[in-house]
């Protein structure tokens, strides 16, 4: 009985769930209400990209300067694994363009979602620790990546709405949160007795990675997707 | 610093070994005494698909054998991965590369030496392959010509180009941008100029008839190598000829004169009259009422005779033809119509003895010493700026008297006219009488003289007026003088009427002069140096004391003033230099009696005067009221 009941509440939650999530995620202006200007889908994708490319770019500086402060000698490779390592993504180009697109798109919206925590919190540290100069003068970087990678995540949803709409993304795109593959906190992943500088840098590190991922992904999808002379 | 970089193991605090790599940095011209062993070089990436590594021997020439040395690779994709011998060695280059199947990106690829008997060299290379991309230069680099400046000097370019082939932009697997740089031929240094994403770029301001030399490169954005430049391609623009920059400039210039010329020629023809007015001057003819103009002109003498002498009409009309009617401002000379025609030939009395009516008997009023008479509305208001010594009547006389208020009513007085019968009731005359027999010169000062002083002895000194004066100081000193005299004047008027010829003294002090220097001719009149004043010129007015009457050849000078008789222009000059505002008239416009600097009167031709030439009655017309100083 009570097995029963767990499962309905579950499946209520779920569907709650998907629900909310549909609705929360419905693309505000896709059916060109008044007052709201309709977005082509090749619109979409270059919004897109030009906020993946500035969030790397952001994350690329933010990481160099954390090594010259705090390495100068020597560019230091990150050696801890990132926690996004759950995440399936390919590694080269046949294997990015030969992943369909539904598939492309699910990675992206994954590892999306896995940094929103962890950069906030990265912010959220960086700014207590206001002892660092590095801190203290780059903290403000931390908090753009940390609002840019929100900001993406949703557009890229919108995204996938509009491309369901027209057709070109197919249905089998999961909503599933990928907190199930992430640890549930992220930065306790990196951390590593008091979360200081060194976790930063490998935290950063990792991000840096990922955002050049989400670019790329991103970039291929356009490219597959409407194929012109952007690409 | 030459301190070899090395691999090293920490203990973090929780116990984790890690592997801290501190950098492999040679420094420059540190004497290494160990010797260098083989070591990578370089690793890259070209298209972010494959890469290849190449190697060193170092020092150690023995190795430089094939095969010597053996790269390994330990690629962290698993943590249980391991080292793994280069798929692909190519060893003419000593490289190792690596295809597309055994290339990952955003996965770190550790690089190793080993010799053969797998003894790690130390000094292993790890990478992450997109931070390893540097993509091949642009290919199809040219460039089109877009505009040449005006001056012919300067230019812009429009440079064109393609991205690699290798490098997969079309699949969106790599984005580029890119950077121009350019220099001129000899110079040394590279001008770069901002990155691009785009695939081409203007270059603005390139000199004419300079070589230029461009080249690109290009690399990942956020990225931080840069492949290798492109060939450099040369620009060149020569100056074009200047054979149509010259046309034109001389068109232009022709164009300009020619505009100028028509501009000037305009103006000219506009301005045709005022300019005639400041080049040539309009002399002022004579113009009398009544009389047509034509007849006075030249030739027509007999004619102007005629008439004036009464013609057949008995003289003029009472009410004669205007003859002026679109010059309201014209001044007449007043002729009386019961003017005799012996005026004209009685040429042996000097003009100013007729004009200040000495005893000629000059019945009308012809006078020679005005130019313009104003014309009043009535006709005989004209007299009344100009000398007039034939005053035949009283009401005349009271009529200028009038009109001048400063001005004696007293001027008969001085007058040697026998019908001054009422001229004893006038106050003493403050005119400027001229010596007959002298030169032709007299002094402008007729009807006011400023005062300058009044000597003890009662006399008025009078000043020869450089500027306008007080007037009312001279009038008023003029009054005072007239009544002082007031009685006496009548035996002495009497007297000198009889004299044909008055003397008189001038007692000038001359301004320049330290002195003063006494101008008389024949017999003195009692002209006793008044007083001596320094340093001005001045006439002083021998008073007309009525005690002091002594004979009356003493009292020659019944007038006040004293006249140089002496023909030194400078006296003169200084003694008439003012104009007197006697009136205004109904139009408005000032009645003066202007400086004789001006032209001298044209109806004053039997009178060369040589200073001051006669008192041209002037007027000033409104217009040229604003050029009127006080």
């Amino acid at each position: 009985m009570r097995r029963v009941w767990f499962a309905v509440l579950a499946l209520v939650y779920l569907e709650h769930l998907e629900l909310s999530m549909k609705v929360g995620t419905a693309p505000i202006c896709a059916y060109g209400q008044a007052g709201c200007h309709i977005l082509s889908l090749a619109d979409f994708f270059d919004r897109v990209i030009q906020q993946s490319s500035r969030m790397h770019g952001i994350s690329s500086d933010l990481h160099s300067e954390f090594e010259q402060y705090f390495f100068p000698s020597k560019n230091s490779i990150g050696k801890r694994k990132c926690h996004t390592y759950g995440i399936l993504t390919p590694d080269d180009k046949e294997n990015a363009q030969r992943l369909g697109r539904e598939e492309l798109t699910e990675v992206i919206l994954r590892l999306l979602e896995a940094w929103g925590d962890p950069l906030s919190q990265l912010y959220w540290s960086m700014s207590q620790d206001q002892n660092q100069d590095f801190n203290h003068y780059s903290s403000n970087k931390a908090l753009e990546i940390s609002d840019m990678v929100h900001e993406l995540r949703d557009g890229v949803e919108k995204m996938a709405e509009k491309m369901k709409l027209l057709g070109v993304l197919g249905n089998t795109v999961s909503y599933i949160s990928p907190e199930s593959l992430v640890p549930s906190s992220a930065l306790s992943f990196y951390k590593q007795g008091e979360f200081n500088s060194l976790d930063h840098h490998d935290l950063l590190y990792c991000f840096r990675r990922d955002s050049n991922k989400v670019k790329n992904y991103l970039q291929i999808l356009k490219c597959t997707t409407l194929p012109g002379l952007d690409c | 610093m030459g301190r070899r970089g090395g691999g090293g193991l920490v203990m973090r605090s929780d116990g984790v070994l890690c592997e801290m790599w501190i950098g492999l940095s040679q420094g420059p011209g540190v004497a290494a005494t160990a010797p260098l062993g083989p070591h990578f070089t370089d690793c890259i990436s070209r298209d972010q698909v494959t890469f290849q590594c190449w190697w060193n021997p170092g020092d150690f020439h023995n190795l430089s054998a094939p095969g010597a040395v053996r790269v390994f690779y330990l690629k962290k994709d698993s943590p249980t991965s391991d080292w793994k011998e280069c798929p692909e060695y190519i060893h003419s280059n000593r490289e190792c590369y690596f295809d597309a199947n055994h290339t990952s990106i955003w996965i770190t690829y550790c690089m190793q030496l080993r010799s053969q008997n797998n003894v790690t060299y130390p000094n292993d290379k790890c990478f992450t392959v997109e931070n390893i991309v540097r993509p091949d230069p642009p290919v199809s680099l040219n460039w089109t010509l877009l505009n040449i400046s005006p001056s012919g000097l300067s230019y812009d370019v429009m440079v064109n180009w393609e991205s690699p082939p290798s490098a997969d932009v079309r699949g969106g697997w790599m984005r580029l941008e890119y950077q121009i740089q350019y220099r001129e031929r000899n110079a040394t240094s590279w001008e770069a100029l901002e990155m691009q994403k785009q695939t081409q770029q203007t270059i603005y301001g390139l000199h004419t008839g300079k070589e230029y030399e461009v080249h690109i490169h290009c690399r990942m954005p956020a990225f931080k190598h840069f492949g290798e430049f492109s060939e450099s391609i040369f620009i060149q623009v020569t100056k074009v000829p200047n054979k149509e920059s010259t046309l034109t400039l001389m068109l232009v210039l022709v164009f300009g004169v020619v505009g100028f010329l028509i501009v000037i020629m305009l103006v000219v023809i506009s301005q045709q009259h005022r300019l005639m007015m400041i080049l040539f001057p309009p002399v002022p003819a004579p113009k009398i009422k009544g009389i047509d103009p034509e007849l006075l002109k030249k030739g027509k003498l007999d004619e102007l005779n005629f008439i004036l002498s009464g013609g057949g009409m008995g003289g003029l009309p009472a009410y004669a033809p205007d003859f002026y009617q679109d010059e309201p401002w014209v001044e007449f000379i007043e002729v009386d119509a019961d003017a005799d025609a012996g005026e004209k030939e009685d040429n042996q009395s000097s003009d100013t003895q007729r004009l200040l009516a000495l005893p000629q008997p000059v019945s009308h009023h012809m006078n020679k010493g005005c130019s313009n008479a104003i014309s009043f509305p009535d006709d005989d208001s004209g007299r009344a700026s100009c000398y007039d010594p034939d005053l035949p009547d009283q009401d005349t006389l009271m009529l200028m008297g009038t009109l001048l208020p400063g001005q004696p009513e007293d001027e008969e007085a001085s007058f040697d006219v026998t019908e001054r019968a009422p001229a004893p009731e006038r106050s003493e005359r403050l005119l400027v009488q001229t010596q007959t027999g002298g030169p032709q010169t007299w002094v402008n000062t007729d009807f006011y003289a400023q005062v300058s002083n009044v000597m003890p002895s009662g006399g008025v000194v009078l000043s020869p007026g450089q500027q306008l004066r007080i007037q009312e100081n001279t009038s008023a000193t003029e009054v005072e003088t007239q009544k002082k005299g007031k009685e006496p004047d009548g035996s002495k008027d009497t007297e000198e009427k009889k004299q044909k010829e008055l003397q008189f003294q001038l007692l000038v002090v001359d301004p320049e002069r330290s002195g003063y220097t006494t101008e008389s001719n024949t017999q003195q009149t009692s002209t006793p140096p008044s007083s001596p004043i320094p340093g001005e010129g001045y006439q002083s007015i021998l008073p007309q004391p009525a005690e002091a009457k002594p004979a009356a050849t003493a009292e020659d000078n019944q007038s006040p003033y004293i006249l140089p008789d002496s023909p030194q222009s400078q006296f003169f000059a200084p003694v008439a230099d003012y104009t007197v505002v006697q009136e205004v008239d109904s139009q408005h416009s000032l009645l003066l009696n202007p400086p004789p600097r001006q032209s001298p009167p044209p109806c004053l031709p039997q009178h060369p005067l040589k200073a001051l030439p006669a008192m041209p009655i002037g007027y000033i017309t409104p217009d040229m009221l604003g050029n009127l100083s006080p």
